[in-house]
C-alpha cells in the first residue's frame, strides 16, 4: 500500500485509561485511501476501544484522530464521517429493512425520492434488492449484517468502521460474508478499519493488519509481513503455529553472506539477511514454521542444517499431516501437505528434517512482557 | 465502555441553542423532574407517617408508640397480623409446591388445567374470596344451610382460607419457575443411580429449590399481612394492623395512632424488601449447565403423587368453586336461599356508576403510570449520575409498601397546601400510579436489557442527535414495555382496595369500595355482582397484555397488588 501519500486517517500518539487500566499506550498508525487495515490482537488488547475512539464513541485521554487532514478527536459521532457496523448490527427493530438503510439519509433531510433511489442502489450492492420491506426479525443473520453494512455505506462515510461483525455468524456463513464484504470493499474503494480477534480472518481479509497487544502496537504489516517476518515472539506466536529455537550468534561470514548460529541441535548456518545488527555472541530465536520444513527418509549421517529424528506422534488432518518429531531430547512439529503418493510415516519411522537457510530470526530480547 | 458522547448540533438560532441545551441535559432534566415526583409522592408521605406517629401537639413523644405496646387492642393486633402471615405463608409454600411439582413434572393431562386453577384468582381481586366464602359458610351461608352446619366463617379458619386462595398465584408462579429453571438432567440422574421418587424430591428437588422456596415464602408475608380486604370482612371481632388502621382513621379519627400501626405494620414490609432485592438477590443454584432437556414426562410415584393431590384438589376446587358462586350469586337472589334468577344485581345503578369510576381513574392511573415508569426505566439503565441506584429502589419499594400505609401517608400528606388533594380524583390517581410503579418501571428495564446500547450508539454514528434517539429509536423500541406498563398499572388500580379506601370521598365510590361497603352489610348479590363486572375488564385487560408479551417478547412478571 502506498502509505507515502497523505492518509485518509492518521492516529497520533493515541492514550486511553479506563481508571487505573491503561488500554491504550500510545498508539500511531496511518491508513491510506481506499485501505482495509485490520485491528487484531487477543480479547483485552484494546482493539475495540482504538476502534469506539476512532468512530467517537469512547473519548481519548491524549492524542489525535486525523481525518482527511481535520482533527476529530473531540467530536461527537454524529459529526464525524465515519460510520460503524457494530458487533450486534444494533439494527432498529421498529423499521424495515429500507427505513434502517435510510435512517441516516432522512436526517440528513434527503427528499424521499432520492432516499428510495439511494436505499435501492445499496439493497442490490448487498444483494437484498427484494426484501426492503422485511421487519428486522424477518431476515436471516448474514442478511441482517447485509443491511447494517448497507445503513452505514448509505450516507458514503469517508471511513467505514467494522466491529467484529463476522462474530455472530457460523463458520461457513462467516467466510462467505468475509469474502463479500472485502468484494463490496474494494468495488466501492472505502477506506475501512476491520476489527477481530481471529487471525486467519484478520489474513484473509486485509491489506495491511495492525495487531495490538497489551495496548501497544506490536507491528503493522501486511498478510506477509505478519507470518513471515514477525516482528517479535507475540506476534510470531499470534498467527500459527511455530517452533522456536533458541541459539546464539558463533560466526558472521560476510563474504558466504552466511551467519553460523549454535542451537540445542548443533550448528546451523543462515542467510546473513534475516540478521540485521545482530553481532558475534548475540543471543536469538529462530521462527520455524512448520510448514516451512522439509521432510523424508533418514538415509545416512546429515549434511549442513539436517537433523535426523524419530517420528513420536502424528496427527492425519486430510489436507496434511502434522507430525511431532523428537530430535535429541527435543520436538519440533512439522507440517507435510498432502500431493498424492507423499510418503506418511508411521510412529518410530527414523526420518531426517532441513531447517531451511532463510528462516526468520528474533533478537532475543524482543520478547515482549506476557500478562 | 459505554460512553457514548452524544453532542451539540451546529447553528446559531436560538433554536438550536435550545435544543443543543436539551442534547446535552435532557437525561439530567428527566432525572430531576422523577426524583421530585418520587420524593413528593413516594418518600413524602412515608416520611409523613413516620413523624405523625411521634409527633403529638406538645410536640415529639414517644407516647404513642408506649400506647401501642400497653394495650391489649393494639399489640394483638401486631401479634394476630404476624400469627397470620407466618400461617398463611407456610401453607401457602406447601400448596403452592404441590401445585408447581404436579404441573411441571406430573401427569400430562393434568398441567395445563392445574396451572389455569392456579393462576385463575390472579384476574380477581383477593377479597372475592371473602365475599364467596360468606356466601357458602356465612351465617346464612349455602353449605351451612344445606348440611345443616353450624361453621363460623367470621373467624382465624376463614381469613386464612380466603388468603391462602388469594395469594396462591404468587406462590405458585414463583415456586414453578424455580422448578422449571433447573436442569430436569440433576433428577433424572438421581433416578439413574437408583433413588426413588419421594427420595429424589427429597434430597435433590427441594435443597435445590429451596432458595426459591424463601423467596416465595417472604414475599407471601408481606403480601399476607399487607392485605387489607379479607381480614377487614371476615376478621370479626380478630384485630389485625391493616383493617385496624383504617378503623382507627374513620373511626377515632386518630392519626397519630393510625401512623404508629403504620410504621409496625411497614417495618417486616421493608425488611422483607430489602432482604428479597438485595440479599437474596441473585441467590439460588445456576444449574444451567449443558443442554437443557423438557423432561420427559414419566408415571408419578404413589407415594408423592396421592399426597399431591390431597393437597391440590381440594383447594383447586375451591378456587373454582369460589369463582363459580361468584358468577351464580351475581344472578341470583340469594344463592342458596331464593334461587330465582335476576338482573337486579348486575344491573345495579350504584355498582355501575363505581365501575365507570373504577375504569376513569385506572386509565389515568395506567396512563400516568406507563409514562413515569418508563422515563425511570430509561433514566435508570442509561443516565450517568450518581443516586441512580436509590432512583430504582425508591421506585420499586412503593410495591412493598402496604396499602393502608400508602393510604394513610397520602390522607396526612395531602390535606394541606402545598399539595392539597384530599377529595380530588388525582389523589386516587397518582396513589395507584406510585404504588403500582414497579411493573412499569421493571418492563422498561428489562426491554433495555433487550436492545443494545449499539442501537443508540448506531443512530448517534447515522447522524442522530440527542432529541432524535430519543424520540425517534428509543421510544418507539420501548413501547411495547409502555402498553406493558399501562395494562398492568389499569388492572391493578381496578382490584385495589387497601389504599384508595383512605382517599375516596363519600359520592365517588370506586368498584373495590363498593364490593368492600356492599360484603361488610351482607349485600352479596350486589357484591358479587360487580365483582363479576370488575373480573370481566381485568381478563380482557389481562388477555391483551398476554397478547402484547407475546407479540414482542417482553418478559412481563406478573405481580399481584392487594
Amino acid at each position: 500500500m502506498e502509505t507515502q501519500k497523505t492518509p485518509m486517517l492518521e492516529l497520533i500518539d493515541i492514550y486511553k485509561s479506563f481508571g487505573d487500566v491503561e488500554v491504550l499506550k500510545g498508539i500511531s498508525a496511518k491508513i491510506a485511501k481506499g485501505e482495509l487495515l485490520t485491528f487484531v490482537g487477543p480479547s483485552g488488547c484494546g482493539k475495540t476501544t482504538l476502534l469506539r475512539i476512532v468512530g467517537g464513541f469512547a473519548a481519548l485521554d491524549s492524542g489525535q484522530v486525523i481525518l482527511d487532514g481535520e482533527d476529530i478527536g473531540k467530536l461527537p459521532p454524529n459529526m464525524r464521517d465515519t460510520k460503524m457496523v457494530f458487533q450486534s448490527y444494533a439494527l432498529f427493530p421498529h423499521m424495515t429493512v429500507a427505513k434502517n438503510i435510510g435512517f441516516g439519509l432522512k436526517l440528513q433531510k434527503w427528499p424521499k425520492k432520492k432516499i428510495e433511489e439511494r436505499v435501492g442502489e445499496l439493497l442490490s450492492l448487498v444483494h437484498m434488492d427484494e426484501l426492503g420491506d422485511r421487519t428486522i426479525d424477518r431476515i436471516s443473520g448474514g442478511q441482517q449484517q447485509r443491511v447494517a453494512l448497507a445503513r452505514a455505506l448509505a450516507i458514503e462515510p469517508k471511513v467505514l468502521l467494522l466491529d467484529e461483525p463476522l462474530s455472530n455468524l457460523d463458520a461457513n456463513l462467516r467466510v462467505v460474508m468475509r469474502e463479500e464484504i472485502r468484494n463490496i470493499q474494494e468495488r466501492i474503494g472505502i477506506t475501512t478499519i476491520f476489527v477481530t480477534h481471529d487471525q486467519y480472518e484478520a489474513m484473509s481479509i486485509s491489506d495491511r493488519l495492525l495487531v495490538l497487544h497489551n495496548g501497544i502496537i506490536q507491528q503493522i504489516g501486511t498478510p506477509v509481513d505478519i507470518y513471515e517476518q514477525p516482528a517479535n515472539e507475540f506476534i510470531a506466536g499470534f498467527v500459527g503455529y511455530v517452533n522456536f529455537l533458541e541459539g546464539k550468534v558463533t560466526a558472521i561470514a560476510d563474504e558466504t553472506r552466511t551467519v553460523t548460529v549454535f542451537t540445542a541441535y548443533g550448528n546451523l548456518e543462515l542467510n546473513h539477511s534475516q540478521f540485521d545488527k545482530s553481532e558475534k555472541g548475540d543471543e536469538v530465536l529462530l521462527v520455524i514454521r512448520p510448514e516451512t520444513i522439509p521432510l523424508s527418509r533418514s538415509d545416512g549421517p546429515t549434511q549442513q542444517n539436517t537433523f535426523n529424528g524419530i517420528i513420536e506422534s502424528f496427527m492425519y488432518a486430510g489436507n496434511f499431516v502434522k507430525y511431532t518429531i523428537k530430535i535429541e531430547d527435543k520436538e519440533m512439529i512439522v507440517d507435510q501437505y498432502n500431493p498424492k503418493d507423499t510418503v506418511k510415516f508411521e510412529r518410530g519411522d527414523q526420518v531426517k528434517i532441513t531447517v531451511p537457510r532463510s528462516t526468520h530470526v528474533l533478537p532475543k530480547n524482543t520478547a515482549i512482557e506476557h500478562v | 465502555m459505554a460512553e457514548a458522547v452524544i453532542g451539540p448540533v451546529s447553528g446559531n438560532s436560538l433554536w438550536y441553542q435550545v435544543r443543543a441545551f436539551l442534547n446535552a441535559k435532557l437525561v439530567h432534566i428527566f432525572a430531576g423532574g422523577l426524583f421530585t415526583l418520587l420524593a413528593i409522592f413516594l418518600i413524602y408521605p412515608i416520611a409523613a407517617i413516620l413523624i405523625k406517629s411521634f409527633w403529638g401537639d406538645e410536640g415529639f413523644t414517644f407516647d404513642f408508640y408506649v400506647e401501642f405496646f400497653s394495650y391489649n387492642f393494639y399489640y394483638w393486633s401486631l401479634i394476630n397480623t404476624l400469627i397470620l402471615g407466618t400461617s398463611v405463608m407456610l401453607m401457602l409454600v406447601i400448596v403452592g409446591f404441590c401445585f408447581a411439582y404436579l404441573t411441571t413434572r406430573g401427569p400430562q393431562w393434568l398441567r395445563k388445567p392445574l396451572k389455569i386453577i392456579a393462576l385463575l384468582p390472579l384476574a380477581a381481586p383477593p377479597y372475592i374470596f371473602a365475599i364467596s366464602l360468606i356466601t357458602l359458610l356465612g351465617r346464612n351461608g349455602f353449605i351451612n344451610n344445606f348440611f345443616d352446619l353450624d361453621l363460623n366463617i367470621y373467624s382465624w379458619a376463614g381469613v386464612i382460607t380466603a388468603q391462602c386462595l388469594a395469594f396462591l398465584p404468587l406462590s405458585f408462579m414463583m415456586i414453578e419457575n424455580v422448578l422449571n429453571s433447573f436442569n430436569p438432567s440433576l433428577e433424572e440422574t438421581a433416578s439413574d443411580m437408583g433413588a426413588s421418587e419421594v427420595r429424589i424430591v427429597r434430597s435433590i428437588t427441594i435443597p435445590l429449590a429451596a432458595p426459591g422456596l424463601l423467596k416465595a415464602a417472604l414475599l407471601v408475608f408481606v403480601m399476607t399481612i399487607a392485605e387489607f380486604g379479607n381480614p377487614a370482612i371476615l376478621g370479626g371481632r380478630i384485630p389485625f394492623l391493616a383493617p385496624d388502621t383504617y378503623l382507627m382513621i374513620t373511626g377515632e379519627g386518630d392519626f397519630n395512632m393510625a401512623s404508629v400501626l403504620s410504621v409496625v405494620l411497614i417495618t417486616p414490609c421493608i425488611l422483607i424488601f430489602f432482604l428479597h432485592n438485595y440479599v437474596l438477590k441473585g441467590k439460588g443454584y445456576a444449574t444451567i449447565t449443558g443442554k437443557g432437556m423438557a423432561a420427559e414426562p414419566k408415571p408419578m410415584a404413589l407415594a408423592i403423587k396421592i399426597p399431591f393431590l390431597i393437597i391440590s384438589v381440594p383447594v383447586a376446587t375451591m378456587v373454582l368453586l369460589s369463582f363459580g358462586v361468584i358468577l351464580i350469586g351475581s344472578f341470583v337472589k340469594i344463592v342458596g336461599v331464593d334461587n330465582t334468577f335476576v338482573v337486579d344485581h348486575v344491573m345495579n345503578t350504584q355498582s355501575n356508576i363505581a365501575i365507570w369510576n373504577s375504569v376513569k381513574v385506572s386509565l389515568g392511573a395506567g396512563g400516568v403510570g406507563a409514562i413515569v415508569g418508563t422515563l425511570l426505566a430509561y433514566v435508570i439503565m442509561r443516565g450517568k449520575f450518581r443516586g441512580r441506584q436509590i432512583m430504582e429502589m425508591t421506585a420499586l419499594s412503593g410495591f412493598a409498601l402496604p396499602g393502608t400505609v400508602i393510604g394513610v401517608g397520602y390522607i396526612i400528606a395531602f390535606n394541606r397546601p402545598p399539595f392539597l388533594l384530599t377529595g380530588t380524583i388525582w389523589i386516587i390517581i397518582l396513589n395507584c400510579v406510585f404504588r403500582f410503579l414497579a411493573v412499569g418501571v421493571e418492563a422498561g428495564i428489562s426491554k433495555l436489557h433487550q436492545i443494545s446500547i449499539e442501537i443508540e450508539e448506531a443512530s448517534a454514528d447515522l447522524g442522530a442527535d440527542f432529541i432524535t434517539i430519543f424520540f425517534k429509536v428509543v421510544l418507539p423500541i420501548m413501547f411495547s414495555a409502555f402498553v406493558a406498563g399501562f395494562i398492568y398499572t389499569f388492572m391493578t388500580t381496578m382490584m385495589s382496595l387497601s389504599s384508595v379506601i383512605f382517599l375516596t370521598t363519600p359520592g365517588f365510590d370506586l368498584a373495590s369500595v363498593y364490593i368492600y361497603l356492599t360484603a361488610q352489610l351482607g349485600e352479596l348479590g350486589l357484591a358479587s355482582a360487580t365483582t363479576i363486572k370488575m373480573i370481566a375488564i381485568v381478563a380482557i385487560s389481562f388477555g391483551l397484555l398476554q397478547f402484547v408479551a407475546k407479540k414482542t417478547g417482553l418478559d412481563v412478571r406478573t405481580k399481584q397488588g392487594a
